[in-house]
């Protein structure tokens, strides 16, 4: 979860507020649903309807679906690492798994997060 | 947007509730009331993931019941002036058509939609570009840009343009490619 200050979001509670990706807000509420299947039969009844709205919709526009790469992402995120040899040691699988993730590429997007953050 | 954020409440608890599960009946209790609502400062809140703090009871004059101080963790949807989301078309008419994102409603005058898109009535109402490329009609996907927003004490509206680089439709079920 990133923690970041913006000038957008007046209103202290906000500044200390974290922002959440669509994709971990999928993960906390598809989390939240199972708990209720455990404690009820009949989950469907207790959810209130904000919750089927904002499950539905985070379903369908989280671009990342598989939790690890999530993850992934906070920790890139959250840790900004400047050249690409930290980020390869940080998230090994940008090297192995992605080898169509040319070093420039990787690169790049490791430039746009530094310049993301100093202009903040 | 979604935030994860740390809200504060007075829970009234009435003494029936008391004995050894007094904690767990106020937990429910919290959930019961909060989630679901929605406040104009905080927006939506759509799910309670943790319950940090039980102050100390205070017993009510007059009457028996306790308030309890409970802090809690929980994920709220807000929209801000002048973000950009993704949302969903629900319907279409000739004076803008209507998205929703999660929880909230949002409105897309006739207006604020590019000139090269026309109202086309019919049985499936939807804007069109004038060489049919595009199309927005009910369930297609739109990135828009929250322009106004109005907050009453229990809800939120919001106002939305289509009108600016990089937004409209991202994905149309209704299209050939």
């Amino acid at each position: 979860m990133f923690l970041i200050k913006n000038e957008y979001f007046k209103g202290s509670q906000f500044l200390k507020a974290k922002y959440l990706m669509n994709c971990e807000v999928s993960l906390i509420l598809d989390r939240k649903y199972e708990q209720l299947q455990q404690m009820s039969d009949d989950p469907s009844n207790q959810v209130s309807q904000v919750f089927e709205k904002s499950l539905q919709y985070v379903k369908r526009f989280s671009r990342y679906t598989n939790p690890d790469a999530v993850r992934q992402l906070c920790v890139l995120g959250n840790l900004c690492p400047l050249t690409v040899e930290e980020a390869t040691l940080i998230v090994l699988s940008i090297k192995t798994r992605g080898r169509s993730h040319e070093d420039e590429d990787i690169s790049k997007m490791l430039d746009d997060l530094n310049l993301i953050k100093k202009f903040e | 947007m979604f935030f994860h954020i740390v809200l504060e409440r007075n829970m009234l608890l009435h003494p029936r509730h008391f004995g050894p599960h007094l904690r767990d009946k106020l937990v429910a209790k919290l959930m019961k009331d909060v989630e679901g609502t929605c406040s104009g400062r905080h927006g939506f809140v759509v799910a309670i993931t943790g319950v940090e703090s039980v102050g100390k009871g205070m017993i009510r004059d007059g009457t028996g019941f306790v308030s309890f101080p409970v802090k809690y963790q929980c994920v709220v949807f807000r929209p801000f002036k002048g973000e950009v989301l993704e949302a969903v078309v629900t319907m279409v008419n000739k004076m803008g058509f209507f998205a929703e994102a999660g929880p909230v409603q949002i409105f897309v005058s006739n207006h604020l939609i590019p000139d090269d898109m026309e109202f086309q009535s019919g049985d499936i109402p939807n804007y069109t570009t004038s060489d049919g490329a595009i199309k927005i009609q009910k369930d297609t996907e739109v990135r828009l840009k929250l322009i106004g927003t109005r907050l009453d004490a229990t809800e939120i509206f919001c106002i939305g343009t289509i009108k600016e680089d990089y937004l409209g439709v991202i994905n149309d079920p209704g299209a050939a490619v």
